[in-house]
């Protein structure tokens, strides 16, 4: 019996703990953001502490980081309004300690497979790019994109990402005896563009240079995209069809091609035999997961 | 009749302690134990420099163990931002600018300013008379400078051309190469009868007396910097302010009314360097790698240790070298016995040990960073171990060699395996 109201003395203990306050600090905004306190609203400022009886407003495009309790950050980007009792879950932090994380390190490192290239195609595919150097701007083309080599007739899009909170981007496309003056632009609202919009603007056989940026900015990073010929693609196809082992499975030999078409920049090409692959032999984890890895590299949708 | 579990337990436990002890008080352990500590002693002295031969020697020279807990085991990762100090991030701001950034800031009632900016000889007069005015203004303003060796071998301050209009002032040089990881700093420096301070060392004198002095007791001696906090993309463990909100009055007062701001040059993308030092937080503990942190992110990390008093205690090195002794001393004791009673599993024994060591003694070094603010060097223990097998081969050459000559008592026989 004497158990029972040290029972109720700690559940009550536990219940006033967990209902604390968490403080919250305005650690940054951008934009239109409003705090509301005891039902006045004023304008973010940075730094201010609030506690969980408020909330924060956000207008569209605008976005706001908190630190609660001094220790955990969550950014809010969406427009509304958000009264801070609703971030309990936010307020958590992860507690492990650092001889726990030491084990757990050391077994990671001693059990993690090095792989092999057929199974981990970006820790070999060594044909990436080459480092460009000059004013650092706010789009950024990932280097794997440095030359893209094209035969047609697949759709495949040229991607890139912006460090700035940009709505429209201008995709630029220069023919290679005149670099100073794009021959084709485009306003685009998405990171990326099909090469289907700009393929009819080309020749095959030709080397063009392409650029984006955001909208009312200039990038000078250049990247290579060859329009090969068909008849170019179809003899490096059959080079890499013929490398092959004597008994090939119709999606290995997809898959292999798809791998070597890659390391080649034949992108639009390599999609179409990752896809094969995976298409042949669904139950195939690798070709699978690779290909959704080659989607999300490349924005494919 | 069959043994009790309790008993097969007890039999394993006496058979791997007698693996250890065994040969642990014999005559042999201790002097092949000695010999492996003359062997580092005696390669440790050759005048000549061969790491320049060797990659690993070169790749780790900057290397320390502890530098793991930073970049793969997340210390300091929950760390709550320091409300004692903010930080104000002044760009490229230029002296006009920055004289109206000190006014603002002043406005706003810190108890202390610290401008980390260096100012290389007069510019525009107007913009060098508007920041005269405020360093003049503001005696809570410290000044950044560096220190310099003068024709006598004597120190001075530099590399400020409003020095002598700032009320206090303090140098900013790390006593390290600028590739080198920034792990420590004088708190002052003396030359004669002059001493001066050190950036945070001035900073503290007026923001808080009682860890000023702890700091400055510390004298002219190199004091390790305990890195707690840092800012990245996703770990923001202090305030930093934008100038441009600063001046457009959104910054509340509480912000900054009766800390420590900070002015200083902050970027937090990785793709610029500028200003930036390596650090032990880097994301990459070893290797070839780019500059993570700004200088002024330092200071404050410098700032931090003080005013929570979390130094960390070096061990001495003699405590090292002890150390380092009884772990030898032991895994000797575990190797002869392999050696001499089971000589054909001796290598992969050996190996096995020296790995699990290996990952045991850097995990009692990180744990004792951690939890005990207590720096101990495990580099003598593991080039230790790692010696101890090669160093038998030779002791028992030297043992058997004494034993025919002056009837040494060891328990190597000759041509044994």
């Amino acid at each position: 019996m004497k158990k029972l109201p040290f029972l109720i003395l700690l559940s009550c203990f536990t219940g006033l703990l967990s209902a604390q306050s968490s403080s919250f600090l305005l650690y940054s905004f951008k934009g239109n953001v409003s705090v509301v306190e005891k039902n006045v609203e004023s304008k973010a400022k940075v730094g201010k502490m609030l506690n969980n009886a408020g909330s924060v407003k956000v207008a569209n495009g605008s976005a706001v980081t908190l630190i609660c309790n001094e220790a955990a950050m969550f950014t809010i980007t969406k427009p509304g309004t958000y009264p801070l009792n609703k971030f309990g879950d936010s307020c958590k932090i992860s507690n492990s300690s650092v001889s726990a994380n030491y084990v757990k390190y050391v077994w990671a490192q001693m059990t993690q497979s090095t792989g092999s290239p057929g199974s981990n195609r970006k820790a070999y595919m060594n044909t990436v790019g080459a480092v460009s150097r000059g004013d650092i701007n706010n789009v950024w083309i990932d280097p794997r994109l440095d030359t893209v080599n094209y035969s047609g007739g697949e759709d495949f899009p040229l991607s890139w990402k912006s460090y700035a909170d940009a709505k429209e981007f201008e995709f630029f496309l220069y023919s290679s005896d005149n670099i100073s003056e794009p021959f084709y632009k485009a306003t685009v609202s998405k990171l990326k563009i099909p090469v289907g919009d700009f393929e009819k603007k080309m020749k095959p056989g030709n080397t063009y240079y392409w650029t984006a940026a955001v909208k009312g900015e200039e990038n000078d990073d250049l990247k290579v995209f060859n329009y090969v010929n068909n008849s170019t693609y179809s003899q490096i196809v059959e080079v890499i069809r013929n490398q092959g082992a004597a008994f090939e499975a119709p999606a290995e030999q997809a898959y292999r091609i798809a791998f070597m078409l890659e390391d080649a920049h034949y992108l639009a090409e390599a999609y179409q035999y990752y896809l094969k692959a995976a298409t042949v032999d669904p139950a195939n984890v690798l070709y699978r997961s690779t290909l959704m890895s080659f989607k999300k590299d490349y924005e494919i949708k | 009749m069959k043994k009790p579990l309790h008993k097969h337990i007890g039999q394993g436990v006496r058979n791997a302690r007698n693996h250890f002890t065994k040969y642990l008080y014999e005559r042999d352990t201790i002097f092949a134990t000695i010999w492996v500590f003359l062997f580092i002693v005696i390669l440790g002295s050759i005048p000549l420099n061969l790491g320049i031969m060797n990659p690993i020697k070169l790749g780790l020279k900057d290397f320390d163990f502890n530098d793991i807990s930073y970049s793969e085991l997340g210390k300091g990762n929950n760390n709550p931002i320091d409300s004692h100090i903010v930080i104000i991030n002044i760009s490229d701001s230029d002296r006009g600018k920055l004289s109206f950034i000190i006014e603002k800031t002043a406005s706003m009632n810190p108890k202390v300013i610290g401008l980390d900016a260096l100012f290389f000889g007069p510019k525009d007069a107007l913009t060098d008379s508007l920041l005269r005015q405020s360093f003049r203004k503001h005696k809570n303003l410290v000044a950044a400078a560096k220190y310099e060796e003068d024709s006598n071998r004597s120190l001075v301050l530099s590399m400020n051309h409003f020095l002598n209009d700032a009320a206090r002032s303090g140098y900013v040089n790390f006593p390290n190469k600028a590739l080198e990881t920034t792990r420590y700093f004088f708190p002052v420096k003396k030359t004669g009868d002059t001493i001066f301070p050190f950036f945070a060392t001035s900073i503290l004198q007026l923001y808080d007396e009682d860890c000023y002095h702890k700091l400055v007791k510390k004298g002219d001696t190199k004091v390790m910097i305990n890195y707690s906090r840092n800012l990245t993309p996703i770990r923001k463990q202090y305030q930093v302010l934008d100038v441009e909100q600063l001046l457009a009055d959104q910054i509340d007062s509480s912000a900054i009314q009766g800390k420590i701001a900070l002015l200083g040059y902050i970027n937090e993308s990785p793709d610029f360097i500028e200003d930036k030092k390596f650090t032990p937080m880097n994301e990459k503990f070893a290797g070839k790698s780019i500059p993570d942190m700004n200088g002024i992110v330092v200071h404050a990390n410098i700032l931090s240790m003080a005013l929570e008093k979390n130094y960390i205690k070096k061990l001495p090195s003699w405590g090292s070298w002890l150390f380092a002794f009884l772990v030898c001393w032991l895994h000797m004791s575990f190797f002869i016995r392999y050696y001499l009673e089971n000589h054909i599993w001796f290598h992969l024994v050996a190996k096995i040990a020296q790995v699990l060591s290996a990952i045991l003694f850097v995990g009692l070094g990180i744990h004792l960073f951690d939890e005990y603010r207590l720096k101990v060097d495990m580099k003598i223990s593991l080039i230790a171990i790692i010696m101890a097998v090669d160093v038998i081969y030779f002791y028992e050459a030297w043992a058997t060699w004494m034993h025919k000559k002056y009837n040494y008592r060891t328990v190597f026989k000759p041509h044994h395996h």
